[in-house]
């Protein structure tokens, strides 16, 4: 078999139409591989947002509350840093795998890849296999083609929808959701949402497929600067395979001058993007190693060594050393951990409350009597906690400075904010000069952790 | 000029600009609304507007949304756009 009429030609000066792919099925570990990680993924995505803890939705972004709950945790929009440094850890991740182990991430982990392959899944159970599609492609639409166009479209919808579903229930808590779509009480906006995300699931895995990789996705354009000779990519062996030519099975193929490479094409029907990986390393490959599986099974068949088309790197191809340990590595890796680290740290260290102290700015200093004079604040407070407290505020910084807030016990709601105003008094003689430095504390007064400090300017009268 | 646009190229249009915009939006909304909640620009602005917080959000992101559509369709057609060999 050496047809070429499966290797799909993208003809980008002329826009030829685009050929549907119809990926051909393969077996083999990385296939499995790939079909645990889908199922594992797809498990969590599904699975989360119907898990409970303490009572409520375990992981539920709480937009109308601006309120993240993510098991023990509960975040507010002060919290903001933390996502900034998930962000920052998510990329620096990205780059640390991709010089690691090259496009892993497309291949494995990649929602277009792991929503693709479900996808792929079902058009598999109702059209069949990849021969059986290509014949119905042509076909004239008899019943069943109908039948199996139809079903595979209902089951892609269905999936759709309930994918849609699960996304608006990682907002609003699942159970009431599917309690509002079960009685069609469904909001305009969670309705909304629910559709757009159904179709963007239904459009990205169904229809665009491979075309998001190499048109839409900005990583894989980019994602060759983050590689080295070192990082692992998928490589077809063209000193062992070449030259290539179809050969009966029982001949020795080397003293006929023919490489290991039998030109089956099954590397090339069972690549979802449509290239040929024999051709080199290509930004349209996302690292799927279905060609792998499809050329391994092959080998065995002809009972040549597998791994004529294998994970290896630039530098083993060329017969040199690779190393796993190299300065970019090691800088990523150590940049990763410390951020890690540094963030769990600052999350063990977290306290519930958050205060905003703000000077008075009509008046600098009253007297309050001869040997007295006060400042006022305005405090800020936000209790960040599950349940309501009571919080007292004191001063330190000035010897002999009190401060007076009205009422003492300043009560703030679970997750509510309150204000008060605190008069900071201190005595005459301490408070000469401007711009001193007092630091106010406020203190919950069921729990000794929970305490927050604040430095302020405190103005007395002129030197004299 | 460009005559009618293939299939391709219109899908290309539209990956190259709705996708980039829709990231621009999403990380825009998620800073925007992190700092400023909705329901205060509504009573600042619009007091007498029945609106949800799920709203504003909406609301927000996709004017976001239009705003980086805007900007990436002027890069892709000054940038050579439908005209531009692909590579």
């Amino acid at each position: 078999m050496s047809k070429r009429e499966d290797k799909v030609e993208f003809d980008v000066g002329m826009y030829a139409a685009r050929e549907k792919i119809h990926p051909r099925e393969v077996d083999g570990t990385f296939q499995r591989l790939r079909h645990l990680a889908v199922i594992v993924l797809l498990g969590i995505y599904y699975g989360l947002p119907w898990i409970t803890w303490d009572g409520r939705q375990a992981v539920l972004f709480d937009l109308p509350a601006r309120q993240f709950h993510i098991f023990a945790l509960t975040f507010w929009p002060q919290d903001f840093v933390y996502l900034a440094l998930l962000l920052i850890l998510a990329a620096l991740s990205l780059f640390f795998f991709t010089a690691l182990a090259g496009r892993m991430w497309c291949g494995y982990a990649c929602p277009q890849t792991v929503w693709t392959e479900a996808f792929m899944w079902m058009e598999r159970w109702t059209e069949g296999k990849r021969q059986q599609r290509l014949k119905l492609d042509k076909s004239p639409w008899t019943a069943s083609k109908f039948l199996r166009r139809g079903s595979k479209h209902v089951l892609w919808v269905v999936f759709a929808l309930y994918t849609g579903f699960t996304f608006v229930g990682y907002f609003t808590p699942i159970r009431e959701l599917s309690v509002s779509v079960a009685t069609f009480g469904l909001g305009p906006w969670e309705t909304f949402w629910l559709l757009f995300y159904a179709f963007a699931t239904w459009g990205n895995a169904g229809f665009l497929r491979e075309q998001v990789c190499i048109y839409m996705c900005p990583y894989a354009r980019f994602q060759s600067a983050m590689f080295d000779p070192n990082s692992l990519i998928i490589s077809y062996d063209e000193q062992r395979g070449e030259p290539r030519g179809g050969r009966s099975r029982n001949i020795d193929h080397r003293a006929h001058g023919l490489g290991d490479c039998i030109d089956c094409n099954l590397c090339v029907q069972a690549c979802p993007t449509g290239i040929d990986i024999r051709d080199g390393l290509q930004y349209e490959c996302i690292a799927c190693a279905a060609c792998i599986d499809a050329c391994d099974s092959v080998m065995d068949k002809m009972n040549y060594p597998r791994g004529l088309i294998r994970y290896t790197t630039d530098n083993a191809m060329e017969g040199k050393p690779s190393h796993i340990l190299r300065p970019r590595i090691v800088i990523y890796a150590v940049l990763l951990l410390a951020l890690m680290a540094g963030t769990a740290y600052s999350l063990t260290q977290r306290t519930p409350l958050a205060m905003e102290v703000l000077a008075d700015r009509n008046v600098l200093y009253r007297d309050v009597d001869f040997e007295t004079v006060e400042n006022i604040y305005t405090v800020r407070i936000l209790n960040k906690d599950r349940e309501a407290r009571d919080y007292v505020l004191s001063v330190d910084g000035l010897p002999g400075a009190e401060v007076v807030t009205r009422p003492e016990h300043i009560r703030v709601d679970a997750g509510g904010t309150g204000q008060v105003t605190a008069s900071v008094r201190v005595p005459r003689e301490e408070a000469r000069g401007t711009g001193h430095s007092i630091e106010l504390r406020l203190q919950a007064t069921d729990d000794e952790a929970i305490q927050r400090t604040n430095t302020a300017r405190f103005h007395g009268p002129r030197e004299e | 000029m460009p005559v009618a646009m293939s299939k391709e190229r219109w899908l290309q249009c539209l990956g190259s600009t709705l996708w980039p915009s829709f990231l621009a939006a999403a990380v825009a909304s998620v800073v925007f609304f992190a700092s400023i909640d909705p329901e205060t620009l509504r009573m600042q602005t619009l007091p007498d507007w029945d609106m949800s917080r799920m709203a504003g959000y909406t609301i927000g992101f996709f004017m976001f949304w239009a705003v980086g559509l805007f900007s990436s369709s002027l890069t892709y057609l000054l940038s050579g756009g439908g005209n531009r060999r692909h590579e």
